[in-house]
């Protein structure tokens, strides 16, 4: 069976300091997935040329497959040498999974990888090596669906040191935080929000050293499928809604006359809700073989400023999921359970929707659409759009 | 009576929240739980002339927050009183 690889990660930057000293870095390639997260010397411009260096040579490297010495040799030699201190140097975690599930670490010098397999702590082996006088730890393992990687800069284990704790937040410390706060549908940037928020709580919302959480979670292909608006030809109403339904994985339809169109297609009513969980978002509808069923584009409208926010590296928010209303429950289903998502567009206009009274501009259906499959691809979905 | 308030688009943005909210209060203080059966529903067709409120049959256009509680008095309780 073949396993998605989803990634996502929070940077949360020192105290007073623009740039941030971590770098992660994902890249696609032959079937697998590699995740860099590397942590540069000091902090600031010189930590973040460094660990952006650091991580882009490592990335592009193993996508070429070559082997870690090479890259350990190649990073060894060409970054710049600190002056104050007179080393070239940038941690490094590197996480490469294939489809089959074969996962390969790399760990240098950051906080050990912490492996959740079914919500538990997985204990791995690691094998040391040196090169170029650097020691290097490798482990391979047979990754499983559910299984989630966490990778972090030492900002973390050092979060509270010398304010609220006296020795920081211990790796260990960390380890039984996340086994304790688990849930299964968590994403990998809600894992990562997660710790990096009690983090910032540590820290008193002053970060005392560059602080990230890279997530890497293995899970099952999971399509997401939504219809938004009617086909501009009438006559194509039912060969589009038959393909749409013919879709595997969850379904949303958006909009009141692409409801109408799909109940008409199905025979069965759709009712509407009277309640307004937030009096920006109109209510929700129901079908039967529909999983959500919302208005059209005020809805999406706040969808995508929902994704805006989250897809942000320095969001830490978790609670955004907390809420009933429509674009909630759209963003929670693209977001926590898709891992592709197709997206049936109608053309058609609505002539009520071009009227200059209204407060926003309705006619942006098609811009709206483009721009969350812009935030959902960042993510690492896989999105398809369907014009019609 | 079923009445039905469009959610829709245009409708959403001209005010239905406000109008639902009236009409609910409308019910409650004419005792009328019985007689007016309060639904929300998605567009009714009648984009132009929103906010469209369906009573029975009939459609009745151009609800607004400001006349919601006439419209409620002469188009709706009036009917079923």
């Amino acid at each position: 069976m073949e396993l998605f690889l989803e990634s996502g990660y929070v940077s949360l930057n020192k105290y007073g300091e623009e740039l941030c000293g971590d770098r992660v870095e994902a890249i696609y390639h032959d079937d697998s997935m590699t995740l860099v997260l590397a942590d540069g010397l000091g902090s600031g411009v010189k930590a973040n040329i460094l660990s952006t260096l650091t991580s882009k040579i490592i990335c592009t490297m193993m996508a070429q497959g070559m082997p870690i010495e090479d890259c350990v040799q190649t990073i060894a030699g060409s970054l710049p040498v600190c002056n104050v201190r007179k080393i070239a140097y940038s941690t490094f975690t590197i996480l490469n999974v294939d489809k089959q599930g074969n996962a390969y670490m790399v760990q240098f010098d950051n906080p050990n990888m912490i492996v959740l397999r079914d919500g538990k702590n997985l204990e791995y082996e690691m094998n040391t090596r040196t090169i170029e006088g650097k020691k290097i730890h490798e482990s391979y393992l047979k990754a499983q669906k559910g299984d989630i990687f966490i990778m972090m800069s030492d900002g973390t284990i050092h979060a509270g040191i010398g304010t609220i704790l006296n020795f920081g937040w211990q790796w260990e410390n960390i380890r039984d935080y996340i086994v304790e706060h688990y849930e299964f549908s968590m994403s990998a940037k809600t894992v990562a929000a997660t710790i990096a928020q009690a983090c910032q709580d540590l820290y008193m919302d002053k970060p005392g050293d560059d602080t990230t959480v890279a997530v890497m979670r293995i899970r099952e292909w999971q399509q997401v499928n939504i219809m938004v608006g009617p086909p501009v030809n009438p006559e194509d109403d039912e060969p589009i809604v038959k393909e749409f339904l013919g879709n595997p994985g969850k379904k949303i339809v958006c909009g009141g006359t692409t409801s109408s169109i799909v109940s008409k297609y199905l025979g069965v009513p759709m009712t509407t809700e009277l309640n307004y969980v937030d009096t920006g978002v109109p209510p929700i509808g129901h079908m039967q073989g529909i999983d959500l069923v919302t208005e059209g584009v005020v809805t999406l409208g706040r969808v995508l400023d929902i994704c805006k926010q989250a897809v942000s590296e320095s969001n830490t928010d978790t609670m955004l999921y907390d809420k009933r209303d429509g674009a909630t429950l759209i963003t929670k289903m693209l977001f926590e359970e898709a891992t592709h998502v197709k997206f049936y567009v109608g053309r058609a206009i609505n002539p009520a929707h071009q009227n200059p009274d209204l407060p926003i501009d309705l006619s942006i259906k098609l811009r709206l659409v483009e721009e969350i499959q812009e935030k959902l691809e960042k993510m690492g979905k896989i999105v398809n759009v369907k014009f019609y | 009576m079923d009445v039905y308030v469009c959610v829709g688009s245009s409708c959403h943005l001209r005010g239905s929240h406000e109008i639902i909210q009236i009409f609910q209060q409308k019910v409650k203080d004419g005792g009328l739980e019985d007689k007016v059966n309060l639904n929300a529903s998605f567009c009714l067709g009648h984009c132009m002339g929103g906010v469209a409120v369906k009573v029975g049959d009939k459609y009745l256009e151009n609800v607004s927050p400001e006349n919601a509680a006439q419209m409620f008095d002469e188009h709706i309780a009036a009917l079923v009183e």
